[in-house]
């Protein structure tokens, strides 16, 4: 009986190339799938509470610490009662929600406001340091 | 002198399955991870811009409504907004964490009145947590 351990046959050569084959079928599957999913990848959300009427008397007391945005229109706001052009509505929140204050911002918005602009003064309230978000119902 | 030809090597007789298996496992994996995901309607539906990232989990109830008005609750077509609390109250049982997260994806076009209408639809099929889905632009604060 004749056993060889270790040893290559005579006339074969050592392995010179690696197989690149496997590593190339995988990345170019991951790359389909990643193609495929990016657009899903850049979406994020906002949390929003579900609050109550702005006008409702029962909320007076927790009233007094948050700021209260109204959209009247595509590019205007009030804050806390003060009419503030989306422009300037980031230097209008600054003051308000800073550090140690509450940072919680009510948002009433007109029926027939876009969703658009909306989202933009939530997003510009969440840059300036707004934590919690309530939409106010009917 | 003779010259002696060394022996040739044997055919190959089996199928190398090892790359097929490979893009097999790794298509399970990444289609394991992106299934939450994939749940959404294919509605078409332009987000609003923002620049803020809030709630960046996988796992959650999408209602979807376009600008003409057509709504999914995830890939499932409703025909109205009564239709909604009972969706996500079917979705919410059905999954294991009753907390789940419920996202509004509306198109930026619509009157926010359809959108609080679908947030308090949301509500009303039990769900604890809202959100409102953007489209995420570039350079945003992280």
């Amino acid at each position: 009986m004749n056993l060889r351990f270790g040893r290559r046959a005579p006339g074969e050569g050592p392995l010179a190339e690696i197989n690149t084959t496997p590593l190339i079928d995988v990345s170019l599957v991951l790359v389909v799938i990643l193609l495929l999913a990016t657009p899903l990848t850049f979406e994020s959300s906002f949390g929003v509470r579900k609050g109550d009427a702005l006008a409702q008397p029962a909320l007076v007391a927790d009233r007094q610490d948050r700021v209260e945005l109204t959209i009247t229109g595509e590019r205007q706001v009030e804050v806390n009662g003060r009419a503030v052009a989306v422009d300037q509505l980031a230097g209008a929140l600054r003051p308000l929600l800073r550090p140690g204050s509450p940072r919680e911002i009510a948002v009433a918005c007109g029926d027939q406001v876009s969703h658009g602009a909306f989202v933009r003064v939530l997003d510009i309230a969440r840059q300036n340091g707004a934590q919690t978000i309530s939409v106010a119902g009917d | 002198m003779r010259l002696q030809r060394s022996p040739e090597p044997p055919p190959l007789a089996r199928i190398n399955v090892t790359p097929i298996i490979d893009v097999a496992l790794v298509l399970v994996i990444i289609l394991l991870v992106t299934a939450p995901m994939m749940s959404t309607s294919d509605l078409p539906v332009e987000l609003p811009g923002a620049h803020a990232r809030d709630l960046e989990r996988p796992d959650f109830i999408s209602v979807t409504v376009a600008r003409d008005g057509r709504l999914a609750v995830d890939e499932t077509a409703a025909a109205g907004i009564g239709d909604v609390p009972a969706l996500v109250r079917g979705r919410l049982a059905a999954g294991r964490d009753r907390n789940r997260l419920v996202v509004v994806r509306a198109d930026a076009a619509l009157p926010h009145a359809v959108v609080r209408r679908l947030l308090e639809a949301a509500r009303e099929g039990g769900a604890r947590n809202l959100g409102l889905a953007t489209a995420q632009i570039a350079d945003g604060r992280p």
